[in-house]
């Protein structure tokens, strides 16, 4: 699947003058829908990465990274109040993983849109247990230490396993939007995207745990500081507690964005979708 | 195509494309403010715990008096109270392992040291954020991104970062009126959170698929404009530059490195 | 010296049809020819056809050839073509490059891209200008103008890449009738003091009975007849092809049935 294609000439395609009209476009998304979603509606999720993924996934790994990283700078650098903010900035390295992920996701084709194959039924399956386990061993080793809640709920620590709470949440939310994909378009690529999303969530929380720490001693002024501080308040480290709050949110998040992406890639036109580098990987078979 | 052309044309470009920009601090080239916030904001990190952070914090009101900048300044300081309010507060009752506690009231332990960790927080947040806003303050990003393109950076990038800053409040009118047309439509935008989460999609949707259309025709407006013609394009104006000035930015480059290995290898770490 | 086409077919990528069916068409210097059409026929796949931009840019099948001048677009690069050849479309808002301060740095957009030196930048640029009669608009905001002031400025931006042939597709279709005005009574100036040869899609064809010397129809992928301007937008077929002819052949028509004499 790795061509074998000159690094320069394969990044020089990654930047096609469409791709070059596409990230002003996917930053401009990013940054309204996060802003929006940020001051208006304060739940813990943060909408701001909808662009970076679509470009990732369409346009290649580097592509996505930098449209994450500049959107993050952008927002938090270059535009005045009341859009711009002063806790974006540093999570560019977030939003760049984010949109190397992307990228990924895409040259392995996870994006295309696989509707009425029932071929791809095992191969969903498979993907599922797959991003389980890693989803059940990251969460295990998270949530590990049982300093808790006790001092805050008065529940016996040994009752209530907090990594099985909040991966019980994530399994929820995971097994929802799979349904609402299924239902609404009958299509099973859409577990490959919701999985990649799940993946990618993972890995952003990791990421930007010790920023939030290191950076914002644990407070981003987005509605996630609360589980921060309630974390910290039944003993974690600063590190621990935004980690914690990251896997919750996260993940959550990059599958509802991912799903989203998927969503729009399966609405444009085909035509449009296959004049970009990673066109072929998303038209689908059946088209 | 030929067409007549009378004697004397001007070869240079208007004054008012030419306009460079004036003013202590202000006419000081892009890169090298851009350097100096750079720098201002590792000191604010990596030297010491309180002595980078009100370093940092003088030489950046020094030079928004200097540059005639301070109330733009005490706007944005404004805006980052609720964040600094959060911050003092979580941590200085929250502060988990402390042992000067003042008094327990429940699950929260109110402690100098919290207190002291959250103030430290809060400065050097403080500290970069006004060191990032006074280039901001200071540089229009237009000159930044000539200047940086004269360096090399390239005509794609430049209309990446210029077209996005245009991009981004145009969508946000278009968004707002897309939240006018609905609205006046029956949706509902205030109430329940349930509800404005639903809101979302008819808000989001046209928004994203209107923002996606132009894809084509920008890139064939952009193709029909010979943008993607190799190499280097035409500079239009040139920023103000001076030899001190690119004597500062290596002192600068170096003092960024050397502030890395000064902290590895201890003598900022143990500075106050 | 001309631009011609000969014997164009074209199918975009992935498409199982062809969208251009063996379309033959000159455009001589210093000529204005109007192409019309009912919607879908291909108007506007002749346009990226003809400037180079397709398959360049968007892929596809190109069958026969396009020659600008003395360059095949097979073998051209999208930024060479538009040297030879300009085009302008129908939405202002998109042509604009949106990183232009200024009406006179959104001109100098295109020579600069050429990496032209800057003395030259700046002769186009005010040869554009004077072209267009819109020095009172250099100064200001590109994001700020009516549509027709935007179009203009466009085509400003277009013209000062010196293109030897212009395309235009539909370009008054988004604007007002002020705009609409504006930008026709700038095309009619144009085509009487430059020598560019100009292709105008348009389905004002009012406006082309102004502007052009001779007008083709395009139904269903194939050019259906092709002749002086006054012959074939007085054909009685314009109708069949989904074309409304200009308002004085109406009328005359109307006339004529009502049994009245204009003359």
């Amino acid at each position: 699947m790795i061509q074998e294609v000159c690094p320069v000439e394969w990044l020089s395609r990654q930047f096609s003058t469409r791709v070059i009209v596409l990230m002003p476009i996917a930053i401009a998304i990013n940054i309204v829908l996060g802003a929006t979603v940020q001051q208006a509606l304060k739940l813990p999720i943060y909408l701001d990465s909808i662009g970076t993924i679509l470009v990732g996934v369409v346009a290649g790994p580097v592509a996505g990274m930098l449209t994450g990283v500049l959107s993050n700078l952008i927002w938090g650098y270059l535009l005045p109040a009341p859009i711009g903010t002063t806790t974006i900035g540093p999570f560019a390295i977030t939003a760049g993983v984010i949109g190397l992920l992307a990228g990924l996701w895409g040259r392995l084709g996870l994006f295309r849109s696989r509707r009425g194959e029932r071929s791809s039924i095992p191969g969903a399956v498979v993907a599922i247990i797959l991003v389980g386990a890693l989803a059940i061993y990251t969460y295990a080793r998270a949530y590990a230490s049982p300093t808790d809640f006790q001092n805050i709920t008065g529940f016996d620590p040994t009752a209530i396993d907090q990594s099985r709470i909040f991966f019980l949440v994530i399994l929820v939310i995971f097994v929802a939007l799979i349904a609402v994909a299924l239902f609404l378009r009958r299509d099973v690529g859409a577990v490959y995207a919701i999985g990649a999303g799940l993946v990618t969530g993972i890995a952003a929380a990791i990421v930007s745990a010790p920023i939030a720490a290191v950076v914002f001693g644990g407070v981003t002024g987005s509605g996630t500081d609360l589980l921060v501080a309630a974390f910290r308040a039944g003993g974690d480290s600063l590190v621990s507690a935004t980690l914690k709050q990251g896997l919750l949110s996260d993940p959550m998040d990059k599958m509802i964005t991912s799903f989203v992406v998927f969503f729009i890639i399966g609405n444009l036109s085909q035509r449009f979708i296959a004049r970009f580098p990673n066109g072929e990987r998303l038209v689908s078979s059946s088209m | 195509m030929t067409v007549d052309r009378p004697t004397g044309s001007s070869p240079t470009p208007p004054d008012f494309v030419l306009q460079a920009p004036s003013g202590a601090y202000l006419s000081l080239n892009p890169v090298t403010k851009l350097l100096v916030a750079a720098a201002e904001v590792e000191a604010a990190f990596l030297i010491g715990t309180w002595t980078g952070p009100v370093l940092v914090l003088l030489l950046v009101l020094a030079s928004a008096a200097i540059a005639g900048v301070v109330s733009r300044l005490a706007v944005i300081v404004a805006v980052t109270v609720p964040i600094v309010a959060s911050i003092l507060l979580i941590n200085g009752f929250l502060y988990p392992g402390a042992v000067d506690v003042i008094v327990r009231l429940g699950p929260l332990a109110p402690s100098v040291s919290g207190f002291a960790f959250g103030l430290q927080i809060t400065l050097r947040l403080l500290a970069a954020s006004l060191a990032l806003a006074l280039a901001y303050l200071t540089t229009r990003t237009d000159d930044l991104l000539s200047d940086l393109e004269r360096r090399g950076f390239g005509r794609r990038a430049t209309y990446v970062i210029g077209s996005a800053v245009e991009t981004v409040p145009r969508t946000v009118d278009r968004a707002a009126e897309i939240v006018d047309a609905q609205r006046s439509r029956g949706m509902d935008t205030e109430g329940r959170w349930w509800r404005r989460v639903r809101g979302i999609v008819p808000l989001a949707a046209p928004v994203v698929f209107g923002a996606l259309t132009e894809v084509e025709e920008r890139t064939m407006a952009l193709e029909a404009r010979a943008f993607s013609t190799p190499g280097p394009r035409t500079i239009l104006r040139v920023l103000p530059d001076a030899p001190w000035q690119r004597l500062v930015r290596y002192g600068l480059l170096l003092g960024l490195i050397a502030v890395i290995v000064g902290r590895i290898t201890g003598p900022l770490g143990a500075l106050p | 010296m001309s631009l011609r086409l000969e014997g164009v077919s074209y199918r975009y990528a992935g498409s199982a049809a062809d969208v251009l069916s063996g379309i033959d068409l000159v455009v001589e210097p210093g000529e204005v020819v109007g192409l019309v059409g009912a919607n879908e026929a291909g108007k506007t796949t002749v346009c990226l056809v003809a400037a180079g931009l397709a398959p360049a840019t968007i892929g596809g099948r190109l069958e026969g050839t396009v020659r600008i001048d003395d360059l095949d677009t097979a073998a051209a690069r999208p930024y060479e073509s538009a040297q030879h050849c300009g085009s302008l479309f129908q939405n202002p808002a998109t042509q604009l490059s949106g990183t232009a301060a200024t009406v006179w740095e959104e001109i100098a957009f295109g020579p600069r891209n050429l990496a032209l030196p800057l003395a030259e930048v700046v002769v186009r640029v005010d040869e554009a200008v004077r072209l267009l009669a819109i020095a009172d608009l250099v100064q200001r905001d590109p994001a700020r103008l009516s549509g027709g002031q935007a179009q203009l400025v466009a085509l400003a931006g277009v013209l000062a890449l010196r293109p030897a042939y212009l395309i235009l597709d539909e370009p008054t279709s988004q604007l007002d009738p002020q705009g609409t005005r504006l930008v026709g009574d700038a095309l009619g100036a144009l085509a009487a003091h430059a020598h560019a040869g100009v292709l105008i899609v348009e389905h004002k064809t009012d406006l082309l009975a102004g502007l052009a010397s001779r007008v083709a129809v395009i139904e269903a992928g194939r050019l259906v007849t092709d002749g002086p301007a006054a012959t074939t937008l007085g054909d009685e077929r314009l109708p069949a092809w989904g074309v409304q002819p200009p308002s004085s052949v109406r009328l005359a028509r109307a006339a004529a049935a009502a049994g009245v004499s204009l003359v």
